[in-house]
C-alpha cells in the first residue's frame, strides 16, 4: 500500500468501517511508514480527547441549524463540482478537516450549553479556526450564486463569520454595491454592522457604507444606508448626506431621512 | 446553442389585425424550451403596461400581448408624429415595438423594452408551473405571478406586486406599491424577502411553515396571526442632545428591525417595508 491509498482509508478507518484485508494491509502500511503512523497517532490522540468530553444534548435549535449547515457546507460544495477546478476536498486532508470541523460544530455547542468557563484545549481551538473557515467558504460560496434566493442566504450565513474576516466583507460590500437584486443589497447593507464594531474591519466596514451611498438609487437601500450611517455618526458622509437633503429628483422620504441623519450627527 | 429571435414587428404583422382604430388585437407568440437537460428560466424585462405570468399545465412559453392607449400620452409617439391615431380610412397592423423575444439554453428572455408605438403593451405569459421566473420592469403596471413553482424573483418600480400559488422562493421588491405573496408550500431551505418602499407588505403561509422572520417597518405596524416567538430587540438607544434654543431633549428610539421564528425556527425571511404595514398571515 502506498502512502496516498494508505490516507485514502484513514477516514474509513476512523469510521470502523474499513474491510478486514484493508485493515490489514492498511496497518501493515502503518507499522512500516513514519509519516502515516505520526498522522493516524495526531488524530487518533483528538479522538480520544473527544471521547473524554461529556456528552451534551443539543436542544433542538441548536439541531436544527448544525442540520442548515451541514446542508448549505454540501450544496456549496455541489456548486463547486459544477466548476472544472481542482477537487480539493476530495483530499483525505480535506475530508478530515470537514470532518473535524462538524465535530468541532458539536464541542461549540457543548461548550455553549455549558456556559463556557472551561478553557477549550488546543486542539479544539485549532479545529474552531477550521470551522470558521468552512463558514467563510459556505458564506462566500453562496454570494456567488445566481439565484437571489441563494445569495440571501449567503448573507445570513455571514452572520456567522468572525467579525474580522476580511474576505466575507469585501463580498458584503460587493453585493451592497453591485448585486442585482436590491432585496439581497438590503440585506447585505444589514449584515454589514458586525463588521463595523470589529478592531480589525472597522475602518473598512465604515468607508464601505460611505462609498455605498452614492452609488445606490434604490429608496429602500438609501434609507438603509442613511439610517446604518446616523448610526455610526459618520461624520465623512455629510457631504453626501446634504447633497441628497438639497437634490429635488430624490425621493422625498429619503430626503426628509438624509436631513434626520444630518442632526442626529451634531 | 442555437440562438433563436423572433421580433414581435414580423409576427404582428401576420396576426389579424383589430379593425377598431387605435387599438391592436391581441398577438400571440409560442416560445418552447428547446434544452430538457438545463432547468426552465423565463426572464422578463418589461415596458409599460400591466405583466402576467401564469404556470400552466404545457411544455411552452406562450406569450400574449396587447397594445393600450396611455392616459395622456396619446399623440406623443416616437420622432413627433401621432402614433396612436391612424391616417383617416387605415388601421395599424404592425410597427416600432420594442419586443425581442429569445430562447437560449432553456431560458427564454422577453424584453419588452420602450413604449409601443405610444401605448402601453399589456402582456400576459404563460410557462410551465415548474419554471424559474425572474421579472423587471421599470415603468409597467401592476405584476401579477400565479401558479409558479420554480422560485420567483421580482422587482417592479412603479406599481404593485401580486404573487400567488407559488410554490418555490420568493424575491419581491417594488418601489411604489403593495406586495401580497401567497405561497401554498415553502420550500425547507431557501431565504426569501419582500420588500416595498411604499405600500404594505402582505404574505400568507402555510401554518407548519418553519421560518424565521425579520420585520422592519419605519412608518407602519406589523401584523400576524401566527404564533410568534419574538427574539430580544436591540436595546433602545436613547439620545441626548440640544435643540436650537439649547434646551435639553431626550428620545428614546428603538431600533426597527424585529426579528421572531415560527414553528421552532428555519430559513430567513425578510419583511420591510419604509412607508407600509406588515401582514402575515397563517393560511
Amino acid at each position: 500500500m502506498t502512502c496516498e491509498e494508505a490516507k485514502n482509508r484513514m477516514t474509513d478507518y476512523w469510521s470502523r468501517t474499513l474491510g478486514e484485508a484493508d485493515k490489514q494491509e492498511f496497518s501493515a502500511h502503518l507499522a512500516a511508514c513514519e509519516a502515516c503512523r505520526s498522522e493516524v497517532s495526531r488524530v487518533d490522540a483528538l479522538w480520544r480527547s473527544l471521547d473524554l468530553l461529556p456528552v451534551e444534548e443539543p436542544s433542538g435549535q441548536m439541531r436544527e441549524r448544525f442540520y442548515e449547515m451541514l446542508g448549505a457546507y454540501r450544496q456549496g460544495l455541489a456548486s463547486a463540482e459544477t466548476q472544472p477546478v481542482k477537487r480539493w476536498w476530495t483530499m483525505p486532508a480535506w475530508q478530515m478537516a470537514a470532518a473535524g470541523a462538524l465535530l468541532a460544530v458539536g464541542l461549540g455547542v457543548g461548550y455553549g450549553v455549558r456556559g463556557g468557563g472551561a478553557q477549550p484545549p488546543g486542539e479544539v481551538s485549532q479545529l474552531r479556526e477550521e470551522v470558521a473557515s468552512m463558514r467563510q467558504l459556505v458564506a462566500l460560496s453562496l454570494l456567488q450564486q445566481q439565484s437571489a434566493s441563494e445569495r440571501l442566504r449567503g448573507v445570513s450565513w455571514s452572520y456567522q463569520v468572525e467579525p474580522s474576516d476580511k474576505e466575507v466583507l469585501n463580498a458584503l460590500v460587493t453585493a451592497v454595491n453591485h448585486d442585482p437584486n436590491v432585496n439581497v443589497r438590503l440585506a447585505a447593507v444589514d449584515a454589514l454592522r458586525p463588521f463595523t464594531g470589529s478592531p480589525a474591519t472597522h475602518v473598512t466596514a465604515r468607508n464601505a457604507v460611505v462609498q455605498a451611498l452614492p452609488k445606490q438609487t434604490t429608496p429602500i437601500v438609501q434609507v438603509a444606508l442613511i439610517d446604518f450611517l446616523a448610526e455610526l455618526k459618520e461624520k465623512n458622509a455629510a457631504p453626501e448626506l446634504r447633497r441628497l437633503v438639497s437634490d429635488p429628483d430624490i425621493d422625498s422620504g429619503v430626503r426628509k431621512r438624509a436631513e434626520w441623519a444630518l442632526e442626529r450627527m451634531q | 446553442m442555437m440562438k433563436r429571435i423572433l421580433m414581435g414587428m414580423g409576427l404582428a404583422a401576420l396576426a389579424a389585425a383589430q379593425p377598431q382604430p387605435g387599438a391592436d388585437g391581441r398577438q400571440q407568440i409560442t416560445m418552447p424550451f428547446r434544452d430538457p437537460s438545463m432547468p426552465r428560466k423565463l426572464i422578463v424585462e418589461g415596458g409599460t403596461g400591466s405583466l402576467t405570468i401564469r404556470g400552466y399545465d404545457g411544455q411552452d412559453a406562450i406569450i400574449e400581448y396587447t397594445g393600450r392607449e396611455i392616459p395622456g400620452r396619446a399623440g406623443r409617439g416616437r420622432g413627433g408624429r401621432n402614433a396612436s391615431e391612424p391616417p383617416a380610412g387605415m388601421h395599424r397592423i404592425g410597427g416600432a415595438q420594442g419586443l425581442d423575444i429569445t430562447e437560449e439554453s432553456n431560458t427564454v428572455r422577453v424584453n419588452s423594452s420602450g413604449i409601443f408605438g405610444g401605448r402601453a403593451r399589456d402582456m400576459v405569459i404563460q410557462v410551465p408551473a415548474q419554471t424559474s421566473v425572474n421579472v423587471k420592469t421599470m415603468f409597467g403596471g401592476s405584476m401579477t405571478i400565479e401558479n409558479i413553482a420554480g422560485d420567483i424573483e421580482a422587482e417592479n418600480f412603479n406599481g404593485q406586486v401580486n404573487i400567488s400559488n407559488a410554490s418555490g422562493s420568493v424575491v419581491a421588491h417594488s418601489m411604489n406599491g403593495k406586495i401580497t405573496v401567497s405561497l401554498n408550500r415553502v420550500p425547507p431551505d431557501k431565504s426569501m424577502s419582500f420588500s416595498t418602499f411604499n405600500g404594505d407588505v402582505d404574505v400568507t403561509l402555510p401554518a407548519d411553515t418553519k421560518a424565521r422572520f425579520k420585520m422592519r417597518t419605519d412608518f407602519g405596524e406589523i401584523y400576524t396571526d401566527f404564533d410568534v416567538k419574538m427574539e430580544a430587540n436591540a436595546p433602545p438607544v436613547v439620545e441626548e442632545n440640544k435643540d436650537r434654543n439649547g434646551k435639553s431633549r431626550r428620545r428614546v428610539r428603538i431600533d426597527g428591525t424585529q426579528s421572531g421564528t415560527i414553528n421552532g425556527g428555519g430559513p430567513e425571511m425578510q419583511f420591510t417595508t419604509f412607508n407600509g404595514r406588515i401582514l402575515i398571515h397563517k393560511k
